[in-house]
């Protein structure tokens, strides 16, 4: 039976409804975008396709600061989530006990709040004259008229704080699958607690790595509501552009080019980190073959 | 609708005549024209420059037609442009019938031009029947003909009541496609207890003592023309260089981190918080947060004002064009007027308000930020209309400036 099904083209008929939502809501709105970053003209007049490859060297040329600033801030924030998040996995997978789910569960719960009311909240945390910049001030670590708000700290912080889930999630789920035993084995052969964790933990969590880098890196190098409340243009990141290029400016095909080329630098990057880090640890193949 | 037979008349008429593109446009907006004749007589229509101006249109272009009052209406509007409790909207309907659909979709010209372009130039409304969009920009729906003309006869309040001052602007001097719905003045916000003195000068929002607390308006035309008025241009007769020296003099404070960013109205929550102590805002807030906290106030820049008008238009292929216009001609009652500028506290462009105020809420009435007189209006500018190509080279230039 299952031979049969297979040459009536069963699994191909299972494909077609997610085919078919890619076809109709990703590739064809991305061909109609490529078409629209090769358009010249002007809003009142409309816009018409001449083939405008120079869209793409004036786009890039034109905003190549805050492409800079995209991967600079999503890669801090990368960074610290990662160092925020990977030993708040590790209690939580190791010494969470009967407490693990409901610890998880405290990672979680926060972020069922909408992300908008989130980043509102952090710019009345860290305005001015608020409870945690008077502190910071009467510390010493922030300057007598010095600000939190609207500086290049508060966007990396929020970014950080957004996008830490998708961090700590993945390297919980890698975390926690790993075989006590083998750690065991480590102290049996005479491993301290550093190289039991060098040469079996952190190896075996590399899925959970890559993973977690990826699901922040990605969405923070493309978001701009951080920027937009807790920064000021001067740290306005690539999605802002794109944003004011599309609604305020009305100016499409620069748009529809800046969209592009973040795609495309995206995609290297991936590529780059994929061939560091492995594919396998990429896929998550890596634990499985014990 | 017109019949067929009205179409064929109106298509020959167009033919004969040589037309520009724009005149085209506007017999399109009188509902005459198919779309695809339109786009056939686009293709082939002359280059002749445009000679007779206001008057030639407004004798070729067919006013709205006498039709029944309709069931609802679409009005679009910029948010918090009307009373909490849509008073105004009730009152409409028990005289008329008429729910109003009231939606706040409109929070920057440039943004709502990008949404409705493509449905306006179709001949489509998009179910709109009126919207609300600033001087500038209701010039340029003008121009591209995606609005319809008023039947003046239809409109006796707004004859009778409209303003003197805003009776004829340059855009449309016998205000035919365009009725104010509030006017405004942009000035300086600021807090009265962390300014050394009243900042009266452009100069003063960049005093390096109130580094990191200044921000500016992203509507280019209020920034950009109240920084070139300081300057010692006019904004009303300034050249493209001279807007430009001022984008450069904002530029070098924002780079300094003199100015803190660019804001709609979000100056509303910043200043509050005391973020920031002295920004660009619109007469209208100002009336309302000085209302709640007392050390927050407004002042003219002394070096000149700018001073807007928002205009109610009614867009070409608008499903009740008529019932619109009527609409229009209602808020130009006096008696209903007042509710409104009671709420919004913008600049009232309909006569007779501030004499029924006057009884209600006296403070108001005198407030020359809501009734300005002769001598507060000699010091207030209206920025110059641009050139498409004037528009975009600044455009482009003060969005590069507001990191966009």
């Amino acid at each position: 039976m299952p031979r049969a099904l297979k040459k009536t083209g069963l699994p191909y008929l299972l494909l077609l409804p997610g085919l078919g939502w890619l076809l109709v809501f990703f590739a064809i709105p991305l061909l109609i975008m490529l078409l629209e970053s090769l358009k010249t003209g002007a809003i009142d007049t409309g816009y018409t396709l001449t083939w405008e490859f120079a869209n793409y060297s004036n786009a890039l040329s034109d905003f190549n600061d805050q492409f800079l600033r995209s991967f600079e801030y999503a890669g801090l924030a990368t960074l610290l989530a990662f160092a925020i998040g990977y030993p708040l996995a590790y209690v939580i997978a190791f010494r969470g006990g009967k407490y693990r789910h409901a610890l998880l569960l405290a990672v979680i719960v926060p972020f069922f709040v909408t992300y908008l009311i989130r980043t509102l909240s952090w710019e009345t945390i860290l305005s001015d004259s608020s409870l945690v910049v008077d502190t910071l001030r009467t510390v010493g670590l922030v300057s007598e008229g010095g600000r939190v708000l609207d500086t290049t700290a508060s966007v990396v912080a929020g970014i950080t704080y957004n996008f830490l889930p998708f961090m700590i999630l993945p390297l919980y789920a890698s975390l926690e699958r790993i075989d006590g035993r083998l750690l065991e084995a480590g102290y049996d052969l005479y491993g301290r607690r550093r190289d039991v964790f060098l040469r079996v933990t952190l190896p075996l969590s590399m899925p959970g790595v890559v993973a977690g880098t990826l699901l922040t890196f990605i969405p923070a190098a493309g978001d701009f509501i951080n920027a937009e409340l807790l920064g000021t243009p001067r740290q306005f990141m690539i999605g802002n552009v794109i944003q004011s290029r599309y609604l305020e400016v009305a100016d499409y095909p620069t748009a529809a080019a800046l969209s592009f080329l973040l795609m495309a630098f995206m995609l290297i990057i991936v590529v780059v980190w994929a061939r560091i880090a492995g594919t396998e640890a990429l896929l998550g193949t890596e634990g499985e073959r014990r | 609708m017109p019949s067929d037979e009205q179409l064929n008349r109106e298509f020959e008429r167009l033919l004969r005549d040589p037309l520009t593109r724009r005149r085209l446009m506007q017999r399109g907006a009188a509902g005459a024209l198919s779309v695809s004749a339109l786009a056939y007589l686009a293709a082939c229509g002359t280059d002749e420059p445009e000679g007779g101006g206001g008057g030639a249109k407004s004798e070729d272009t067919k006013a709205i037609a006498k039709d029944e009052i309709a069931k609802s209406l679409y009005f679009a509007n910029w948010t918090l442009y009307i009373e909490e409790d849509r008073g105004t909207l009730k009152e409409f309907q028990k005289k008329y019938g008429t729910k109003v659909k009231y939606v706040e979709e409109i929070n920057d010209n440039n943004e709502f031009f990008g949404k409705v372009r493509q449905q306006y130039d179709r001949g489509d409304s998009g179910g709109r029947d009126i919207h609300v969009v600033t001087d500038w920009m209701a010039d340029r729906m003008m121009q591209l003909g995606y609005v319809q003309k008023f039947d003046k006869s239809e409109l006796p309040n707004l004859e009778a009541n409209l303003i003197e001052r805003l009776k004829s602007p340059p855009f449309d001097p016998k205000r035919e496609y365009s009725a104010p719905w509030q006017s405004g003045q942009t000035g300086i916000i600021y807090l009265d207890d962390k300014v050394k003195r009243e900042p009266k000068a452009v100069d003063d929002l960049f005093d390096p003592a109130y580094k990191g607390k200044v921000t500016l308006l992203s509507e280019m035309r209020d920034t950009v023309g109240i920084v070139a008025a300081s300057l010692g241009y006019d904004p009303e007769k300034a050249t493209l260089d001279q807007f430009m020296e001022a984008v450069e003099l904002i530029d070098k404070h924002v780079r300094s981190g003199q100015v803190r960013g660019f804001t709609g109205n979000e100056y509303i929550k910043d200043l509050p918080k005391a973020d920031s102590w002295v920004v660009l805002g619109w007469s209208g807030d100002a009336i309302s947060l000085s209302a709640e906290q007392e050390n927050i106030k407004f002042v003219h820049p002394e070096s000149g004002f700018h001073l807007w008008t928002d205009n109610m238009q009614i867009p070409v292929g608008a499903p009740a064009a008529y019932t619109a216009q009527k609409f229009i001609d209602f808020v130009y009652d006096p008696k209903v007027a007042v509710d409104i500028t009671e709420y919004v506290n913008y600049v009232c462009p309909v006569e007779g308000v501030q004499e029924i105020l006057a009884k209600r809420s006296p403070e108001l009435a005198d407030s020359q930020f809501i009734f300005p007189d002769e001598e507060t209006l000699s010091n207030a500018f209206v920025f110059r209309g641009l050139k498409p190509d004037e528009a975009r080279e600044l455009d482009d230039a003060f969005q590069r400036l507001i990191g966009a």
